[in-house]
């Protein structure tokens, strides 16, 4: 199937709404708190809508193109709509859309709340940037933006720990962003300004030594947003830091981010041929496994519930970094399934541990005997995900998961086959005691329990996003055949990379 | 309009008169030598504008005073790098504009006039200095910025400022004393003090390589003291720091960069005779570079003074641009060119800012200041674009420079100052990431001051048009880049590349 160009204005709006939408916020913040919740949620459901309108095109071979602005003489800011960025678009601009409709519950009582909404918006704007970039100047302005002035968000609690977690977070995205920022130059001063298409800009005539010396240049700089190990340190400590609705968009779509990153190097600007002739992957694949049981491992020690789920965020990314690492078409679908679905199942799993926290007091494992009963819709969500996180089929991590092990054997590595199962069943050892406790064990004694812990399930406006969010990891897992949903688009771009 | 050729002796003489006049015609009132300063300003900015629109049509062009053409006469001449008096005329204007209100507390009564004097014939040096082809004019106008800067750091009249001003006068005589050798030295070598002429004599050969080096060593040296190049720049953070907000805006956006056009004249004398191999010379310009890169933001690092900060960082901004000259590749040359208005930008907007901070807060450091930002939000927010943009954050102003040098580095062969000038950025983001949590998320030591609101409006006016400016100069960036890329060129093309 030939893939045809057709020059779109929607693309730039992707972007540009949502960064409108935040600087509108601003005046309306003291003002209307009402008409900024409508506004913001108006602008982020267009958002959503819009990326959800390219899938049909998409999946019809098109790719949807625009020149924005040019930026130096010979580089233009360029948006490209292709199967990829369609999929990863639409998983981040729906996620938002829930993270947005659960913030209005969850900050209501929090301080500076213009601040927070205006950079949620913001972020949302960077992030489709760097789905939709089209080169590598207008994905690296994206990347940075959105990993710079997320920043206020991740710091938003302004408590010490907040602070500390922050300062972590600015060192490692900053080290990650100079290292994709001189992989850059150096690929512009190889290649020129070109197209990220499914062949690769780069070729062996520059020699292996800068080949080498970019590919882990990237590596390095997006491993940091992608949390690979050693570059994951500063995970575990922004993610129980920041509001839960940051927590969820952060670990479902940011830290993939990276991850779609890797992906850009490894198919757009390298290739696959490119790849195999200097057969960096297996290292690259090593430690991606290492990651997965490594962070698996951590998470069984952690008793703050937010850490826990950080954890499983690294290990989980480190599947979708194995999935790329293995070069398979099979493998590569899973990759891209598994951003999709992994980011509904994270977001519902977050969302939940901020309703714990808002509505129980709730925020260590210890402390969550018997919440199922208080929070039953709550503990229900967190059930299905967790199950998700696990791979139990029907859910969607388990089709993510089987195009995974399906890669492996294709590309004739078993013993990564022993990883992924290896990994599923330590998710089960650190979610499922979580679910076995809420359900099962009786709640503590009244006397140690204040007041507000009495409450019961969280309003609609929390509870919906987060129930909406859990039943998208059933439909995603049912119907994961449907054309439109993550499988077809994965699968379509898979074809393009491997013909 | 825009060829008339009077524009190019207009635009060094209207400040000039305008700056001696000014104490005559405001008689002591303060508004009204701010309002003829800026109105002399204005002129200016127009002659300025017009002569950057007749270079972006026709390229170079020369004006020889009383009709005798040179090498006789004396000649102005007005080619792309000249166009750095744009961005003179540019925060020149909004720093007169700002100064208004600031001085009124900032200093004496009886000084202000005086203060628009010496503004003025700043001004006048830098313009000056931009657009002559003489050698002794250069020398001439680069004095009348001197002693100007020297008056205007001491202005407050208070020891501190006075010592700071001082520490610069020796620095500067120092520098002036050897420019002043080596111009003497061309001229007893060659016969001429046109620049052209000068290059095209010793290119054919008529000078012995020894007297052409020295000048060359003196020039190199001195201009890299008015730039403050490591290990020259020790006068810099006192001058800069204790300065007037606005005259700090001024010497640390432009008066550095004096020193910066200098080296670029140098160059077009050198490269176009092809005698000397400039190689040795670039390899030590951009060590040089990269280490007050690293050094400027280490310095700056351990700073609580905020403009104390701002100067060290300045440091870093002219090891960049110093960088981008001695790559010697037509990538880094445009970029560290265009960084030398970008840069004007950039730190004006942060003195200014950092200025209505301290005009409304009384206080200068990290410390006090904390939680600012929700008694000013709009100059704190000013501040915070200024610190993204000079940190190098696609797509604002600084990002350009980095990503042209880093290319240049790469087409010099030297990819190692790339990796240098990119992690160095990384120091100087400390900092600043320190400065915005102190303003936004620390609870305040002094909370009385949350109740003193913005600045008054011609002080907030100016800030924000910089702050949008850094912001605009860098999606628009292909307009300075594309303007500056013949004189790149044209700079480069006796190498041979």
């Amino acid at each position: 199937m030939e893939s045809q160009l057709t020059t779109s204005l929607v693309t730039p709006a992707m972007f540009l709404l949502p960064i409108l939408g935040a600087i509108a916020v601003v005046p309306l913040t003291r003002t209307s708190p009402k008409a900024r919740a409508l506004g913001l949620g108006l602008a982020c459901a267009v958002t959503a809508a819009l990326s959800m309108s390219f899938i049909p095109g998409v999946l019809a071979g098109k790719i949807y193109e625009t020149h924005v602005l040019r930026l130096t003489p010979s580089i233009w800011m360029f948006m490209r709509v292709d199967a990829m960025g369609a999929l990863f678009g639409t998983t981040i601009s729906v996620l938002w859309f829930l993270a947005l409709v659960y913030s209005a519950g969850y900050m209501a009582d929090e301080h500076r709340r213009g601040r927070y909404y205006t950079f949620f918006m913001l972020a949302l704007g960077w992030t489709l940037g760097v789905a939709y970039a089209g080169n590598l100047l207008t994905f690296l302005i994206f990347y940075e933006l959105f990993s710079i002035l997320t920043y206020p968000l991740v710091v938003h609690e302004e408590t010490p720990e907040a602070m500390a977690a922050g300062a972590k977070y600015v060192i490692y995205i900053l080290i990650g962003g100079s290292l994709v920022l001189l992989a850059v130059v150096s690929t512009f001063f190889l290649a020129g300004d070109q197209t990220l298409t499914a062949t690769g800009l780069l070729s062996l005539e520059k020699g292996r030594t800068p080949l080498l010396a970019v590919f882990w240049c990237f590596i390095v700089g997006f491993g940091v947003k992608a949390a690979l190990f050693p570059l994951h340190g500063w995970v575990p400590d922004a993610h129980p830091a920041a509001p839960a609705p940051f927590s969820a968009v952060l670990s479902g779509v940011m830290v993939a981010a990276g991850s779609f990153g890797i992906m850009r190097v490894v198919f757009n600007v390298f290739g696959v041929k490119l790849l195999r002739e200097l057969g960096v992957m297996p290292y690259l694949a090593g430690i991606a496994a290492f990651t997965v049981v490594f962070a698996a491992i951590l998470a069984v020690r952690q008793d703050n519930l937010k850490r826990r789920l950080a954890y499983s965020t690294i290990s989980q990314m480190g599947y979708v970094t194995l999935g790329v690492a293995l070069l398979g078409p099979l493998a590569t679908t899973g990759a891209l399934v598994h951003i999709a679905n992994h980011a509904f199942m994270k977001g519902t799993l977050f969302l939940c541990a901020g309703l714990l926290i808002k509505r129980a007091c709730v925020t260590n494992v210890s402390q969550m005997n018997g919440t199922a009963r208080r929070m039953p819709w709550t503990m229900g969500a967190f059930a299905i995900a967790a199950l998700g996180m696990i791979g139990t089929p029907p859910l969607s991590g388990f089709v993510s998961k089987w195009y995974l092990g399906l890669g492996m054997l294709e590309a004739d590595q078993p013993l990564y086959l022993v990883i992924l199962l290896g990994g599923a069943l330590l998710a089960a050892v650190y979610l499922l005691p979580i679910v076995y406790v809420a359900y099962f064990k009786a709640p503590p004694a009244t006397a140690d329990v204040d007041e507000r812990s009495e409450q019961r399930e969280a309003p609609a406006s929390m509870l919906v996003p987060t129930i909406v969010a859990a039943s998208l990891t059933i439909v995603l897992g049912l119907a994961a055949a449907v054309p439109g949903l993550p499988v077809s688009l994965a699968r379509l771009t898979a074809t393009g990379f491997f013909r | 309009m825009v060829s008339w050729p009077q524009w190019l002796s207009l635009v060094a003489l209207v400040p000039l008169v305008g700056a001696v006049t000014t104490p005559a015609v405001s008689r002591g009132r303060s508004r009204v030598a701010a309002l003829w300063a800026l109105g002399v300003m204005t002129v200016t900015s127009f002659a300025a504008l017009m002569l950057i629109l007749r270079v972006a049509r026709e390229g170079p062009f020369s004006y020889p005073f009383g009709g005798w053409k040179s090498p006789i006469g004396i000649e102005f001449r007005f080619d792309e790098f000249s166009a750095s008096i744009g961005i003179v005329c540019l925060v020149g204007w909004l720093a007169v504009l700002y100064s208004q209100r600031y001085v009124e507390h900032a200093l004496e009564e009886p000084r202000i006039p005086y203060y628009y004097t010496l503004l003025l014939l700043n001004f006048t040096g830098m313009i000056g200095f931009a657009v002559t082809g003489d050698l002794f004019n250069l020398f001439v106008f680069m004095e009348i910025l001197s002693l100007s800067s020297y008056a205007l750091v001491a202005i407050s009249g208070e020891r501190t400022a006075e010592m700071a001003g001082f520490k610069y006068l020796i620095m500067g005589a120092i520098s002036s004393l050897m420019v002043l050798f080596s111009i003497g030295l061309l001229y007893a070598s060659t016969g001429s003090l046109n620049m052209a002429d000068i290059s095209s004599r010793i290119g054919d050969g008529a000078v012995g390589p020894i007297p052409l080096a020295m000048a060359l060593a003196g020039l190199t040296v001195g201009f890299m003291v008015k730039a403050a190049l490591f290990p020259l720049h020790i006068w810099l953070p006192d001058a800069h720091a204790i300065a007037p907000s606005p005259v700090s805006a001024i010497l640390s956006g432009l008066v550095v960069k004096t020193g910066l056009i200098g080296i670029l004249r140098v160059y077009q004398i050198y490269y176009g005779a092809k005698v000397l191999d400039l190689s040795s010379l670039n390899t030590m310009l951009v060590w040089l570079g990269a280490i007050s890169i690293v050094m400027g933001a280490f310095f700056a690092i351990f700073q609580e003074d905020i403009k104390m900060m701002l100067a060290y960082s300045t440091i870093s901004n002219i090891g960049y641009i110093v960088m981008g000259f001695g790559l010697a590749s037509p990538y880094s040359v445009i970029g560290g060119s265009v960084h030398i208005f970008n840069h004007a930008l950039i730190k004006a907007t942060l003195f200014l800012a950092a200025g209505c901070l301290i005009h409304k807060t009384g206080y200068r450091t990290l410390y006090d200041l904390r939680g600012v930002g929700k008694a000013m939000p709009l100059t704190t927010a000013a501040l915070s674009v200024g610190a993204i943009s000079i940190v190098g954050i696609p797509p604002t102003a600084g990002f350009l420079c980095k990503w042209y040098i880093a290319l240049g580095a790469f087409e010099a062969g030297q990819p190692f100052f790339g990796v240098a000038l990119i992690f160095g950025a990384l120091f100087i983001f400390v900092y600043y990431i320190r400065m915005v949590n102190s303003f936004y998320f620390r609870q305040p030591v002094h909370p009385e001051f949350l109740e003193v609101g913005e600045a008054p409006a011609s002080m907030l006016a100016p800030v924000l048009i910089l702050a949008s400016l850094c912001l605009v100069m860098g999606i628009l960036g292909r307009i300075p880049l594309s303007f500056i890329e013949p004189a790149a060129h044209r700079l480069l093309a006796p190498l041979g590349g």
